[in-house]
């Protein structure tokens, strides 16, 4: 670090000096104005991840009244009919299910948390619509999408303002996946969030009433790596709000991978008639010797031009 | 006419030369880092409760206690003891588990006990890169900042992978090592492995007791060039078995297993003897002090102990940190990543690393006990664990009984990769098995074991520690020496950046010499240093600017002479 500073002086203290020279051999002193330009924009918008919170204050105590609906929805949301028989042998079936106001849950960890069927936001004044919108979720869904290994089906879904959304989110994998939404208003959804989790093959359905305001949510599935390869998608309120970043064929990644073409074999090599041509080819493909062949080439362009550089020398003497 | 910049260059430098010139009359002085400056983490993690260390009765599940200063959450014990099955729903909310993670069921021998045992295991990527920030997650720590790529088989688990959405520190059931699993003789098991990763993965029972291949299930030893094809990602695959004969076993991924095995994937699996009403503790998760022991273990011992040594190559798991695409990563793990040439950094006892390890993996012990220790080795090379102050009794190699007349003692246990050992620690003071209490050290030898990427001390080493030196907080109590853990506890110090030695004494002798320059803070150096650039190409421009007419002159006169040359040679 102190090198460089001196170095740079050194080369600093060089230049001026130089500058001084010509500047008393021209005659005219013009002065040069610099602008720097320090707009580096750095553009921080693909961070915010919705963090929009509704109303300030959380109203915690508003669904007390609701058991009774609440109860309804968890007979409805789980459907066991679709059990899959795989090999899994589970002896007795206990079914124990877990309740409370906003977490229901089977014994295999079908879950669903943060559903809302009938309380309005404060933005609304009644329910725009109904809409029920299916989800498919597996690895078969990422296939048209390079580089990743899990998805939805879709990647983005619209619904107006207001209106009550029904989900049901297909698992077709074997494991478990999540459509897990956040940045809802937090004064009708704990954390922000509404989040179906099921393992596959199977189905859940829950139920929320979006805001009055154009938004946008992120939704993904919260498993190790899956949102990051892929399993990410965005639910669009109204006109929405500000894209996601990172939803495959979407939108595109904050942090991209460094991709270099590789060596790898090509029918057409075994192709070629001669071996010697392989080789050469190869030979120039590889990185190493294209480097090389540069610099030869750069080289070359340089003993061309010594003839014109001296042609430059003598005219000068000449005119002077 | 004298530049005025030019002067003030001369100034400058002039002055950096004196300062320079006069510092090296005096050898430089010392720099203490202060202690305020470091990244502090208080030795025992807050967010585990206290009460947990506490003997107590969970869903009628009696666990030991645990008096260590991190113990396992109790309520992972009791659903690991009667099944997430079983257990009340208030105690499965506690665990974090899927409620289908262990199943028990069917008394099939009527002595009590369940003989049905499914074990549901997904796998997850720990420290992996982010295409969203740059970062990794979910963040796991082997040491305070120390953060290596890995995987590792977890149970299954219900909700978020971190701890919350704010949060990108990882849900505690994810974490290395994989659990310790544990099953009776004559059960009937099912590992279901769900794969929940984007890399095909597998499961091979090395020394269980299981057969090549199940007439339902098919392939069932894990291997892909021998028993079956990989599992892919979203695909779930059954390993059932039923194992005849008791003792320490291995379980790990057999799919690219000089990489697989190395990420983490690697854990214990334990066959008890069978015993009336043996309800085991089926999964130890991050290993350690088993808190709800077997009948057959507590008919002979006061206590038991798993102990999984791991290690890991920085180089292996910092390719998942450098790429989020899974074919790139595919690409470095597969075909440029030679184990021939690697070499291990990172040694861990049950996942984590010194000082960590006194966190979790503290061997508590009193006076005239026997602990049951089971070892197992999981790194590329042969381990050396010494046990201080003690020497130990070698019952069983690779799970089976060594003949009762021939067990040897020994205080350094050689353990090849993939091996287990079985020891039986006697705290009598006789000189030999134990030397007293205190608050002894269990390491290994290879003295690179007890370092974390090459920064000791670290690595491994734990302790054998006597409750009379352990402290309230559950640490060793050592400040009555005079001795100060608090520097390991810190984010630098495993970044090379504390010298470690600068407290030993009021002057620190030892400390960090001075730079032989001012002493300037790196940004402001990067100031001056572009302000420099800047003046530079400012003259620069000037200078060409200055000398336009020259430079034309030169573009003319060459113009001219091919011109001209040309016209000679028509001519």
């Amino acid at each position: 670090m102190i090198k460089t500073i001196k170095i740079a002086c050194l080369l600093t203290g060089i230049l001026t000096l130089c500058v001084d020279a010509t500047a008393q051999q021209s005659n005219s002193v013009e002065h040069e104005q610099h602008k720097t330009q320090n707009d580096k924009h750095h553009d921080h918008s693909g961070h915010s991840m919705s963090q929009e919170s509704g109303a300030a204050s959380d109203h915690l105590h508003e669904h007390n009244e609701d058991h009774s609906a609440v109860d309804k929805t968890h007979e409805h949301a789980i459907d066991h009919s679709q059990h899959s028989d795989e090999s899994t042998e589970h002896g007795d079936l206990h079914h124990h299910h877990h309740m409370d106001h906003d977490h229901i849950m089977d014994h295999e960890g079908t879950m669903i948390m943060g559903q809302n069927i009938d309380k309005l936001p404060s933005s609304c004044k009644s329910i725009s619509e109904e809409k029920e919108i299916t989800v498919r979720a597996g690895r078969k869904y990422a296939a048209k999408f390079p580089g990743t290994m899990f998805a939805f089906d879709q990647q983005e879904w619209r619904v107006k303002p207001c209106s009550k959304v029904t989900f049901h989110f297909i698992n077709e994998d074997q494991v478990r996946h999540q459509f897990m939404m956040h940045g809802l208003p937090k004064y009708l959804y704990k954390y922000g969030m509404f989040h179906l989790e099921v393992t596959g093959p199977k189905t859940v359905s829950g139920t929320i009433i979006v805001p009055g305001s154009d938004d946008t949510f992120l939704v993904h599935c919260d498993i190790s790596h899956h949102m990051e390869k892929g399993m990410k998608a965005q639910l669009v309120v109204g006109k929405g709000g500000e894209n996601i970043p990172s939803i495959p064929g979407l939108t595109p990644y904050n942090i991209n991978d460094i991709y270099e073409a590789e060596n790898l074999p090509k029918v057409s090599d075994k192709a070629e008639q001669s071996a010697v041509v392989r080789q050469i080819t190869t030979a120039l493909t590889k990185s190493d010797t294209q480097n090389y062949l540069m610099i030869l080439i750069g080289a070359l362009v340089g003993l061309l031009s010594i003839p014109l550089i001296k042609k430059m020398m003598p005219s000068k003497k000449t005119e002077n | 006419m004298p530049n005025p910049i030019l002067i003030v260059i001369l100034i400058f430098y002039l002055a950096f030369t004196a300062v320079v010139a006069q510092a090296s009359l005096l050898l430089p002085k010392t720099i203490k880092v202060d202690r305020a400056a470091l990244t502090s983490e208080p030795p025992c993690d807050p967010k585990i409760s206290p009460a947990w260390r506490e003997a107590q009765v969970i869903d009628g599940v009696k666990i030991e206690a645990s008096p260590g200063c991190n113990p396992d959450n109790p309520a992972w014990i009791a659903a690991a003891v009667k099944g997430t099955n079983n257990i009340s729903m208030d105690t499965l909310m506690k665990t974090g588990l899927s409620p289908d993670t262990i199943i028990k069921t069917d008394d099939l021998d009527g002595d009590g006990d369940p003989d049905r045992i499914i074990i549901k295991l997904e796998v997850m990527e720990l420290n992996g890169k982010s295409p969203d920030f740059p970062g990794i997650l979910p963040t796991f720590d082997i040491a305070p900042g120390v953060q290596p790529g890995a995987w590792v088989f977890a149970p299954k688990t219900s909700g978020m992978s971190t701890e919350n959405f704010e949060s990108v520190r990882a849900n505690p059931l994810l974490r290395l090592p994989a659990p310790v699993i544990r099953v009776e003789q004559g059960d009937i098991v099912q590992i279901i492995l769900e794969n929940t990763h984007y890399f095909p993965h597998s499961i091979h029972l090395h020394g269980v007791d299981h057969p090549f291949a199940h007439k339902e299930h098919g392939g069932n030893d894990g291997v892909p060039q021998t028993s079956e094809i990989e599992l892919m990602p979203g695909e779930r695959r059954i390993y059932e078995f039923q194992a005849r004969q008791p003792g320490t076993m291995f379980y790990h991924c057999h799919v690219q297993t000089h990489t697989h095995l190395s990420m983490g994937l690697a854990g214990m699996i334990i066959v008890e003897e069978n015993r009336p009403n043996n309800w085991l503790q089926t999964l130890n998760i991050g290993g350690g002090h088993v808190r709800h022991p077997s009948v057959a273990i507590r008919e002979k011992f006061d206590q038991e102990y798993d102990l999984h040594y791991h290690a890991m190559d920085k180089e292996l798991g910092d390719i998942i940190k450098k790429y989020n695409d899974p074919r790139l990563i595919a690409r470095d793990m597969n075909q440029r990543y030679d184990i021939t040439d690697s070499t291990e950094d990172y040694y861990t006892i049950n996942g984590l690393s010194f000082p960590y390890s006194l966190r979790e993996s503290l061997i508590i012990v009193k006076p005239d006990q026997k602990i049951k220790l089971r070892l197992l080795n999981s790194g590329g090379e042969t381990i050396a664990i010494h046990t201080h102050g003690h020497h130990a009794t070698i019952t069983h190699y690779d799970g089976v009984e060594h003949n009762p007349v021939a067990q040897i003692m020994r205080d350094v246990f050689d353990i090849a990769p993939a091996q287990r050992l079985d020891l039986t620690l006697d705290t009598t003071n006789d000189g030999k098995h134990s030397y007293g209490e205190g608050d002894w050290l269990i390491h290994d030898h290879r003295e690179k074991g007890i370092t974390t990427n090459g920064m000791a001390e670290g690595g491994s080493m734990s302790s054998i520690v006597y409750t009379s030196y352990l402290g309230e907080d559950g640490l060793p109590k050592t400040s009555h020496f005079g001795i100060d853990l608090s520097n390991y506890f810190t984010q630098e110090f495993w970044q090379r950046r504390v010298p470690i030695w600068q407290d030993l004494d009021e002057v620190a002798s030892l400390g960090s010499p001075a730079g032989q320059a001012i002493n300037i803070d790196i940004t402001t150096q990067n100031y001056l240093l572009n302000a420099l650039y800047g003046l530079a190409a400012g003259l620069l421009i000037y200078f060409i600017f200055a000398k336009r007419e020259y430079f034309k002159q030169c573009a003319m006169a060459a113009i001219s002479r091919v011109r001209s040359d040309k016209g000679s040679k028509q001519s």
